[in-house]
């Protein structure tokens, strides 16, 4: 009896020691839970954009969502937003470099979250969502219809008419711009319910929050360790910051910029360029801020030198479903992208002013831990979500 | 179309009378302090066209410098008259934060200064605590010895060490130091040999409009500041042009003789000196 009660005290003890070492190995201090629950809590707060007066309204939502697959918005006919942005692929299309009617240079962003974000498009050349999902209609190796072409097809359509009047309470009319942009906004209306949902970190961080041990433990200690070189040594969170894991804002991460011989991608420096000459800013005749409080942001924004060669820091929620990465693609996997900070080359950064990447020079452990961790940011439940259905048909 | 006899008109004025080639309408020449055609850059771009990226910004003179070195003599040798050659004391660009320490710089320095000839010695990156280390201070003496310009990408305290080195050196100090005009003016008033090249910068003119502060400093150090470009990744080669662009809209915000002498009289008065080393 006595050997029993003792065999069982062993392994309760062995059992408490394999389960608690690795957690105790990750006890965060003060500053590091400080720094973790600023990355939460998620969801965040919805809020319409007030320069999109279809924001919200569901009807817009439906009507995005049809626009989203439809590929007459192509001038081939063959091309419509899904073809990049497949919803079965983390809403991108798993190419270094996308290809719409041609080939582009650049990797085509995720969806998810869009409506978090500040600036649009690795360069920030468009500053609002509605004004982003005009670019593919313009560039003719996307889509290409342009603001006639698409103003034309929605006129001439029976069931694309009826969905413009049921959200925007009129005919689409003679100003081409004006129904061009329309569709901008039913479109946005849909992105912005692409929202990624809950996550194993998540559940992580609100423990933390809370105070529940139990929660905690339940976080792999992979990530744990991972999570503390995000916040700490490898300081990702720098520029990864907040509950959508980005500052909304550009860098160079030492990324070779070349989009093809004799051509180099200039980046956030050719963004700001494109968004000072574009009509449809917020600065503009199309938002339907009356307060224009929302184009602050574009009447401020600076040139500088420093952003030739400047790309998006993406959010890394569901980045695991997102590959490949950096703006062309050049990374295949997370692991790839880690290994590409660990082994830095500084040389290609500006030696001046304040340096913020440095090679982290991670052991392989480290740089699993936080693929481990980067893993945990995807939802629980992710995969499309999003269909054409029987009641978008409506006004067919 | 215009004529041939046009076109040789206006391109004899733009050599000789910038103001009256301006007149005509030919760009503002500029001359680019600030230029590098490093190995990986040279793998990029031939020398053809390197130059002719340098040519299509419209540059009157380029000082540039090279990690690996054979890039700058390479575009020396295709256009003596835009490129001036300055010695960088880098084999390869990942020596910027080591070459303090490695005494085989010396070395590779004496080597280069007994094959060729230069203008200048840089753009070096050296910082206060590291002005009396044995390498540099070697490099200082190098460039003494061979009467050049010091490039210096530096700290004020480093600025500061080089003059202690070697008062009469003639120093110019990259991106201003990073630093505003509350530092750089002082600084130019400190020492009367030292002239700043503004490149990688923006903060001085926005939407083509000077910046109050720099619109001060360059009025009270007119003949001190030059512009150039920075071309420190391959992919920079491709902003040389658009740099000028840049540099000659907020130029036009500034007095015209103002302008011309940031534009390129700065650079080419901070240079004559060190041309003899040519010949």
């Amino acid at each position: 009896m006595i050997r029993i009660v003792r065999f069982f005290q062993i392994a309760f003890c062995m059992q408490f020691i394999l389960t608690a070492l690795p957690v105790s190995a990750v006890d965060f201090t003060a500053a590091e839970k400080r720094k973790i629950l600023r990355h939460g809590p998620w969801p965040l707060p919805a809020t319409p954009d007030p320069s999109n007066r279809v924001s919200g309204n569901p009807a817009a939502v439906a009507f995005g969502r049809v626009l989203f697959f439809d590929t007459r918005l192509s001038t081939s006919g063959s091309v419509s937003c899904a073809t990049c942005h497949r919803p079965d692929a983390g809403w991108t299309d798993g190419r270094a470099r996308s290809r719409g009617q041609r080939a582009v240079d650049r990797n085509a962003l995720s969806l998810f979250n869009l409506r978090f974000n500040r600036w649009f498009g690795w360069d920030g050349a468009q500053d609002s969502l509605w004004a982003q999902n005009l670019r593919p209609l313009l560039d003719r190796r996307e889509m290409g219809i342009g603001a006639a072409g698409a103003a034309r097809l929605v006129r001439a359509d029976r069931s694309l008419s009826c969905h413009y009047r049921l959200v925007f309470g009129t005919a689409p009319g003679a100003d081409d711009d004006r129904v061009f942009v329309d569709l901008g906004k039913a479109l946005a209306a849909f992105l912005e319910t692409l929202v990624t949902g809950r996550t194993p970190f998540d559940d992580f961080r609100d423990a933390l929050a809370g105070n529940d041990a139990a929660g905690r433990a339940r976080y792999p200690a992979a990530a744990k360790r991972g999570l503390r070189l995000f916040v700490g040594r490898g300081n990702c969170a720098f520029c990864h910051f907040g509950p959508a894991f980005t500052n909304g804002e550009f860098a160079d991460a030492g990324v070779p910029h070349f989009a093809g011989p004799g051509r180099a991608d200039p980046g956030r420096f050719g963004g700001i360029r494109k968004l000072r000459k574009s009509p449809y800013t917020l600065l503009g005749r199309f938002n339907d801020d009356p307060t224009r409080s929302t184009a602050v942001k574009t009447r401020h924004v600076r040139l500088a030198h420093s952003n030739f060669g400047e790309f998006r820091v993406p959010g890394l929620r569901n980045a695991a479903l997102t590959g490949p990465y950096m703006h062309a693609g050049s990374l295949k996997t997370l692991a790839d992208t880690i290994r590409h900070y660990s082994t830095l080359d500084e040389e290609r950064l500006h030696a001046g002013g304040e340096r913020i990447l440095r090679r982290l020079d991670l052991s392989g452990r480290e740089q699993a831990d936080l693929v481990a961790f980067l893993d945990t940011l995807t939802e629980a439940e992710s995969g499309p979500k999003v269909e054409v259905k029987s009641e978008d048909l409506f006004c067919r | 179309m215009i004529s041939r006899r046009r076109f040789l008109a206006t391109s004899a004025a733009a050599t000789l009378l910038p103001s009256a080639a301006r007149a005509l309408g030919a760009p503002m020449p500029i001359f680019d302090a600030h230029i590098h055609f490093s190995h990986d850059a040279a793998e990029r771009h031939s020398v053809g066209e390197a130059v002719a990226i340098l040519e299509r910004a419209g540059l009157k003179r380029a000082l540039v410098s090279s990690s690996g070195d054979a890039g700058t003599r390479a575009l020396y040798a295709a256009a003596p008259d835009l490129v001036l050659p300055s010695l960088r004391p880098y084999r390869r660009r990942g020596e910027i934060g080591r070459w303090v320490d490695d005494p085989s710089v010396v070395d590779f320095l004496e080597d280069r200064l007994k094959r060729f000839r230069w203008v200048a010695v840089g753009e070096f990156h050296l910082f206060a605590r590291q002005t009396d280390k044995a390498v540099p201070r070697r490099m200082i003496e190098l460039a003494r010895r061979h009467n050049l310009l010091l490039h210096a990408h530096s700290d004020t305290g480093a600025v500061d060490g080089i003059f202690d080195q070697w008062p009469e050196a003639r120093v110019l100090w990259a991106h201003a130091g990073f630093d505003g005009p509350d530092i750089v003016g002082p600084m130019l008033e400190k020492h009367a040999n030292l002239w700043t090249d503004l490149a990688f910068r923006s903060e001085h003119a926005h939407g083509g409009r000077v910046d109050d502060g720099w619109r001060s400093l360059f009025a009270a150090f007119p003949d001190r500041v030059m512009v150039g470009t920075d071309t420190f990744t391959p992919e920079r080669w491709h902003h040389v042009v658009e740099h000028a662009a840049w540099t000659r809209e907020w130029l036009r915000d500034l007095p015209p003789d103002l302008a011309e002498k940031i534009a390129w009289r700065n650079g080419e008065a901070m240079i004559r000196p060190h041309l003899a080393q040519l010949r």
